[in-house]
């Protein structure tokens, strides 16, 4: 084996070892109920993969995302950010129709309809003004309903995509080999529009946090804050709690700041 | 017959429960549109910056539960703390309150809310939503988590977007304690160094 790769190979074993967090004993019932709790055996790694995300974000994303800001106005932007939406409707349709709620699906894919016609290829989200909100589910909300229970097991790190857990990872890696779209099309032109999505997909979910990262890095342990909304939030997409959110649209022409 | 009349009984009362609850709803929803008003006019208002973060601490104290919220976000941490630790902590944890306020006096002018539904959450409380409208910027869904535990309203948490501050809070404080060696002050000491920056951010950003 190459030398850089065996030594790249020893770090990461050595880095697995020492990745583990040891539970708290039997005589301290209370830590060890938090520890379940956090559910982040993994976390002395995870924090070497935030670090390490943190970093590549800072270099690389967030000024692509500042970038995208500054370069686009906001209606343009909204009008992208609609698109990405809307071609996450038929997987969304499909999990509702996994999670047993053909109602939600069917009002999914009206949207989905909707916009993609009157809305021109959705661009514009006349649906909502329709009573057809947004939604969105995935694989790893499914495995969470089918599972009965919000808990998805211990929490990742992911290189690259961020926070996650045992049950969103493999939610992801199904989603990612399902994708609906992808069954559509050949050559490149289609490739490159693929391309062309996911790099968007990247950019505008970067741009949306800006300042929530930007409040986040302010704490005073960003990780341990993270890894609590992730949480959080997965249990709220999970039981359908999170309040459907229409892309922010300000029709008033103002010269930028 | 003895069944029919315990039952008459019961939905004789039932009114009377709802009527209560109603109530308790009502009243939290007043309170947080009062102390919002209240706010933003300390918010608006063209007075020095030191007289306007006094004017947001008075208010905090008023309509917060400090104390219970300081309580639940030390969790376990709180029972094995010494009175003096704990003094410390509710002081640090009232400033940072006031100061993430204050840093922030010049994003939030021109700020404007609405209260929305209020709705009883059990023991918890009652829960009430605000949409917060900044111009120029999407709006801010918050809800207000309001109990009357100590006799009279107070905000005993914030949920941001679906996220709760205090359980966010309390997983964030027991992970510095942790990584501390599960030593309080080190947690303290961590306060102190996060106020020492939102004041250098208060100053930049008035």
């Amino acid at each position: 084996m190459h030398p850089t790769a065996l030594r790249l190979v020893a770090l990461l074993a050595a880095g697995l070892a020492a990745g583990c967090a040891t539970v708290p004993p039997e005589s301290d019932p209370e830590a060890r109920a938090e520890y379940f709790e956090t559910n982040d055996p993994l976390e002395p790694l995870n924090r070497v993969t935030y670090a390490v995300n943190d970093a590549f974000d800072i270099m690389l994303l967030r000024p692509a995302a500042e970038a995208y800001r500054l370069f686009l106005p906001q209606p343009v932007r909204t009008g992208i950010g609609n698109v990405i939406d809307n071609l996450l409707l038929p997987k969304t349709a499909a999990h509702q129709l996994l999670q047993g709620k053909p109602e939600m699906a069917g009002k999914a894919i009206a949207r989905f309809v909707v916009n993609s016609t009157v809305g021109i290829l959705g661009i514009f989200d006349f649906a909502t003004d329709l009573g057809l909100e947004p939604q969105y589910e995935d694989m790893g909300q499914t495995l969470g309903v089918w599972a009965g229970t919000t808990n998805g097991g211990p929490y990742i790190v992911l290189p690259l995509l961020g926070p996650s857990n045992l049950r969103d990872v493999f939610g992801r890696g199904i989603d990612m080999a399902t994708d609906p779209w992808d069954y559509i099309g050949q050559g490149d032109t289609v490739r490159a529009l693929r391309i062309t999505r996911t790099a968007t997909q990247v950019i505008d979910t970067r741009e949306q946090l800006i300042e929530p990262i930007d409040e986040l890095r302010q704490r005073i342990d960003p990780y341990a804050a993270l890894r609590s909304v992730y949480q959080q939030q997965r249990a709220r997409d999970i039981l359908d709690e999170s309040p459907p959110r229409r892309r922010f649209f300000d029709w008033r022409f103002r010269p930028p700041e | 017959m003895q069944r029919r009349v315990f039952l008459t009984g019961l939905l004789a009362a039932l009114p009377l429960a709802g009527a209560w609850a109603d109530d308790r709803t009502s009243r939290a929803a007043a309170f947080i549109e009062a102390q919002g008003k209240a706010l933003v006019a300390v918010l608006d208002s063209d007075a020095p910056l030191p007289e306007k973060r006094t004017e947001v601490a008075r208010i905090l104290r008023e309509a917060v539960d400090v104390r219970g919220v300081g309580q639940f976000v030390l969790g376990r941490h709180w029972r094995t703390a010494s009175e003096t630790q704990r003094n410390q902590f509710l002081e640090l944890f009232e400033e940072t309150l006031v100061r993430n306020l204050s840093a922030r006096f010049g994003e939030l002018q021109g700020v404007t809310f609405e209260v929305g539904r209020a709705q009883p959450r059990g023991e918890e409380g009652v829960s009430v939503a605000t949409t917060v409208n900044r111009p120029g910027q999407p709006p801010v869904l918050l809800d207000w988590l309001v109990s009357e535990a100590s006799g009279r309203p107070l905000i005993v948490d914030l949920v941001a977007e679906g996220t709760s501050l205090r359980i966010t809070q309390r997983s964030e404080y027991s992970a510095v304690i942790q990584r501390g060696g599960g030593r309080l002050e080190s947690l303290l000491e961590a306060m102190r160094r996060q106020l020492a920056q939102l004041e250098a951010r208060e100053l930049a950003s008035n």
